[in-house]
This record gives C-alpha cells, structure tokens and sequence, in this order.
C-alpha cells in the first residue's frame, strides 16, 4: 500500500570491548581481541503507513536511536531489511537525505554563528529547493509561528526553545515525506513545548508529512501520536494506535488517597514510609494482584486492574486500615500505561530467567 | 546543479570567519610574536657567517619568505583535522552524513571561504607591507597568478591531508596526538618553518619527493625567486596537480572505507 517505512525484523548487534578494572586492566585493553556482541536491536518489524505520526518509545537505551539511525542510512542493519521511500537507506545514503528530514535533540544542523534566515537559505541551496517551494515553504511557516522575527537573530543568541523550533522547520524545509524527531521538546518549558506540538501537528496535517518522533515526554505522545511503538532492550512490546492503548488498559484505575489533613508537613522520607506501610497492608490482604504504588505530593496511588478486583473494595479496606482524609480515582494516563508495558516486560523476562534457572 | 550549493556553502563560511573579528585580531597578534621571534633566531644565525648568505638565501631572503610563510599559514591553515575530530566525538557528524552531498565536499565548500577571507584579511595586508618596506623585493609580474594558482591547488592539497587525517580520528576517537603529529610533519617538511633550501641534501630530496612541499614550498617560490621560466613554473604547478588528484581520491577513498566503521558499529 502507502507504506513510507517498512522494516522486515531487523536487528542490529555492536561489537564492544570487554573493558578490564584499574590500570592494568586498561593496559590489558590495549592489546585485547576479548569484544562482546551487544544487541542493540532485536527482530524490529514495523511498517508505517504515509502521513501518520508516530510515537517511538522506550527507556533510555532502548535502541530507539539506534532504530531511527538505521532508517536514515547512518547505521546498517547487521539483519534484516529497511526500506525508506522505496529505498535501501545505508545504500543510498545521500540520495535518501534529500527525501527525509531530521532533528536529533541537542545537536543543531544550523549554521551556529549565522542569522537563522542565511542558514534557511543555505539548506535551500543544499536542498536544491526552487525559488517558489521555498517562498510557499516560508510564508506557511510564518502563517504558523512568529518565525519572522527570528530571522536576523544568530542561532548561538538563541534560547533552546527558538533554537529546537528553528531546527524543525529546517528539517521541514526541503518538504521531506519523512521527518525524524529525535526528543524535539526535551528541556522545554510548557508553553514551548506546546507551540512545538502544534507546529509538528500543523506541518504533518498541511504536508502529509509523516513523522517518527522519540520522547519521553507523555504529553507528546497525547497531543500527537496517532500510533505508538514501544521498544524495550532491543525488543518491541507494543505496536498499535492510542486508542488501543488506552483501551487495552481500559480496566486499570488509579486510586488515590491522603491520609494526612495537611500535606505540607509530610516529608519524603515519611511520605515513603507510609506507602510500605500501605503496600504490605494492601498486599497481605489482596495477596494475587499486582499493584502499582507511588507518593506524590501527599498523596498515595494505586493503580489497579478494575476488572480483577473491585476498587471500591480496596477503598473500604484502606479506610477501615486508617483514617483517610482525601479520596481520588483517576482514569489511566497513557504515562502509567507505558509505565505498566515496561514493568509487564521487566517481570516476564525475570520470571522467564526464574524458570530457566529452576530447571537447570 | 551542485554548483549553488558549493557557492553557497563558500559564502556562509566567509560570513562565519567576518563574524569572528577578534579571532581574526588575535591570530594576527599571536602572527606578529612569532614573526618577532623568528625575526631574532634567524638574525643570530646570519649573524655566525661572514658574507651574508646561507644555503644561496640572504638574510632578506629568508625573512621575506618566512613572513609570507606565516602569511600564507593564517589563510591555510582551517584546523579541520580538530573540527572533524570534535564532530565525531559528538555525534554531529550524523548530521552531516544526512546532507544530500558527499562528506568531503560540504567539508571542503564549509571551510574554503573562510581562506579566501583570511587570505583578503591578512595576507594581502602582509604581501603589501612586505613589498613596501623591502622596497618591491618581491617580483611583481605573471608570478602573481602563478602563485594565486598554486596557492589553491597547495590549499586542496592541504585539505586533503587534513581529511585523510581526520578520518583516522573515527578509529582512534581522539584528536590532540594524531593533529599535533600532522601539524609537526606537514609544516615542516612543506618548509614553512625552515625554507627546503636550508634542508640537508637527503632530506631535501624527500622532502621534494613527498607532497607536503607542494603546499608552502611551491606557492612561494613564485612570490620569491626571479629566476622561473615558464617552462618550469608550468612544471611546477603540474606536480601540484599531480598531487591534488591523487591525495583527493586518497581522501575520498579512505573516508568511504572508513564510514563502514560508522555505518557498521556506530557512534
């Protein structure tokens, strides 16, 4: 079909020395053959269709970055096939940039001691960007943002937030079918990070563009991710649309309560030893479910499956436990999904690794 | 065509150099320190013979070539065996990887105008100093295009060597060793430290064999010696050629080759 990117079960290993402790050790290292093979990504299929945005999410060292280098030509595949844009991409590398676009969080591709608008222009020229495409491509921007005034400014006088929007509008610049967006919004304040996810959104929805964006930031992936990828050690745990997401975990609830009348005289280390307290009370009495705690501002969460055990039972247990002062149920944010998704992953690996072991 | 973008990459790093001016200034101080410096040595060197002229070089004669050495030095010389270095400890260089143009050229376009604005800034002003207080020592005639063609054929063969250079920093990570080693070895046998004419003969004789010559030695010798005739100054710019040629595909060569270790093991 329509199909922009399509991975066929990648996977991607680096050979890395096995570093040796203290001096001698950094001798021995100097001579060593002794590399280890680390698998940065594991059997990664996906394919994406033209004009979506989509989230890409993992714990740091997850291999998203290592993903999204594959696709754009800078690292190869050890296995497997990509194809972006109908092409190979580590083959084709500099053909593949003209039809794709990238911003990698911190680093600017801008001109660092030019005004913004010559460094727009050199991309132009580098690009091979005709005179009207530019002219449209700059009065869109200007429609969307006040990037007029930014112009004459040099991108080392810039603040973060001015430099990462002028970075994506550059990566939009030569209208990619793709643009990569590598943690766009990490460091921002609130309202940047807004005017930056109505910008992305803007720029996709006027020119189809399809959009692969890491974060970990989950107001992104609300405002923006019509599908979400999740990858974990190399591995993929999750590949559908939001909705789904959220639906998956439809059942799940957060309980939330305050046991203390005033929440400014709680300390940390009191607000966390009240949650033990909390967890080994719900835990004795609820023994077969799998709860997640937090403490947060005095107030203490449980998130819990609605379907398997009835909240409203947790609640009267809690209350007849201790005096509760504050009571708030809250639907399930797609922050404590992906949460979840993780922990599911780290507990099934352990008790996988609990069973090898039991049998050997 | 790829030529606007080769134009408009020159004229961004003329803009960047002017934006630079107390880098500029500075350079020029730290030039005249050296210029004292070397001013005395070679003094006291002349100052150890009776006539006045050593290996065929008077003491003008040295001095004239050294300053404009030093001259040519400040416009040449674009630290990218450092820059590539840097970029590639970073992480940048994957952003230039995902330009649609090859590596060396966006590298050789990014730092060529900050030369020939170097060259505007300080070695014409040096050129015309020298000239006025030597009262017109230096030729003035067909030598002056000679030079101007020899200079940037010395400069690509000068980045040449840097680009080759700078591709080792993707094994080795680390960038100090490998360009003080560089900077020692090109610069002194290219003779814009030590004129090849004070080299004893064997060593000159490598020194003329290898292609570092070609990047101070040659330009120079149209800027200081009357006796060229156009059959050798033709000569001389054909090994120039020679040597652009074979050093650029070299460079080219390597750096694909050694993108590999990129593309296979990462950054």
């Amino acid at each position: 079909m329509n199909s922009v990117i399509e991975l066929k079960s990648v996977d991607k290993e680096f050979k890395v020395l096995n570093r040796h402790e203290g001096l001698k050790g950094s001798f021995r290292d100097l001579f060593s053959r002794d590399y280890k093979i680390v698998e940065a990504v594991k059997n990664v299929s996906m394919t994406i269709e033209a004009g979506t945005i989509v989230g890409y999410l993992g714990p740091n060292g997850a291999g998203k970055s290592t993903t999204i280098k594959m696709m754009t030509g800078v690292l190869q595949p050890t296995r497997g096939e990509i194809l972006v844009n109908g092409r190979v991409p580590y083959k084709n590398r500099t053909s593949n940039a003209q039809n794709i676009g990238v911003v990698f969080g911190q680093r600017s591709q801008l001109w660092w001691s030019l005004p913004l608008i010559e460094s727009f222009k050199l991309l132009k020229d580098i690009y091979k960007i005709s005179d009207k495409d530019y002219k449209d491509m700059l009065a869109l921007y200007e429609s969307l943002v006040d990037i007029k005034e930014l112009y004459s400014k040099p991108v080392r006088q810039m603040s973060l937030g001015q430099r990462t929007l002028s970075d994506i509008l550059a990566a939009f610049l030569h209208n990619p079918p793709i643009v990569f967006l590598d943690e766009p919004t990490i460091g921002l304040d609130v309202s940047m990070k807004a005017k930056i996810r109505d910008l992305i959104k803007a720029l996709n929805k006027e020119k189809n563009t399809t959009v692969i964006l890491t974060t970990h930031d989950m107001g992104d992936v609300d405002a923006l991710c019509e599908r979400i990828i999740i990858i974990d050690k190399g591995t993929m745990l999750y590949d559908n649309d939001i909705e789904h997401l959220r639906n998956f975990f439809g059942a799940y609830r957060t309980l939330k309560i305050r046991t203390n009348k005033n929440t400014e005289v709680v300390s940390e280390e009191e607000a966390n030893e009240q949650l033990e307290i909390i967890k080994s009370k719900v835990a004795s009495k609820f023994p077969d479910n799998d709860f997640i705690y937090g403490t947060e501002e005095g107030w203490y969460s449980i998130l819990l499956d609605d379907s398997k055990i009835h909240l409203m039972k947790v609640l009267s247990f809690l209350q007849e436990q201790m005096t509760i002062y504050d009571v708030r149920l809250e639907e399930i944010s797609t922050e404590s999904v992906i949460k979840k998704i993780y922990e599911d992953s780290e507990r099934m690996k352990k008790q996988e690794k609990a069973e090898v072991s039991h049998e050997s | 065509m790829r030529v606007r973008a080769w134009f408009s990459l020159t004229r961004a790093s003329i803009m960047e150099f002017l934006q630079f001016r107390l880098s500029a200034l500075v350079m020029f101080l730290g030039n005249i320190i050296y210029l004292i410096v070397i001013y005395n040595l070679w003094k006291a060197i002349f100052a150890s013979v009776d006539n006045g002229i050593v290996n065929g070089m008077s003491f003008n004669d040295t001095m004239i070539y050294l300053v404009l050495a030093s001259a040519q030095f400040t416009f040449m010389e674009a630290y990218l065996v450092w820059e590539m270095g840097r970029s590639i400890q970073s992480g940048r260089i994957v952003l230039e990887l995902l330009k649609p143009i090859p590596i060396e050229q966006y590298k050789l376009f990014g730092i060529e105008g900050g030369n020939i604005a170097a060259f505007v800034v300080t070695f014409i002003p040096t050129f015309i100093i020298v000239q006025v207080i030597t009262k017109g020592a230096i030729p003035m005639g067909i030598n002056l295009v000679y030079y101007l063609v020899a200079a940037t054929l010395g400069m690509l063969i000068n980045f040449s060597i840097d680009f080759l250079i700078g591709t080792v920093c993707l094994y080795t990570e680390s960038t100090w060793g490998i360009n003080i080693m560089k900077q020692v070895v090109v610069l002194f046998l290219s003779g814009a430290v030590v004129p090849l004419a004070f080299f004893p003969d064997k060593l000159r004789a490598l020194a003329l064999f290898l292609p570092f010559q070609a990047i101070y030695n040659t330009p120079l010798t149209f800027l200081t010696s009357n006796e060229l005739t156009t059959m050798n100054s033709i000569k001389m710019l054909g090994v120039q050629a020679i040597w652009v040629v074979v050093l650029f595909v070299l460079a080219k060569l390597f750096w694909h080759l050694s993108e590999r270790v990129i593309t296979v093991n990462g950054g």
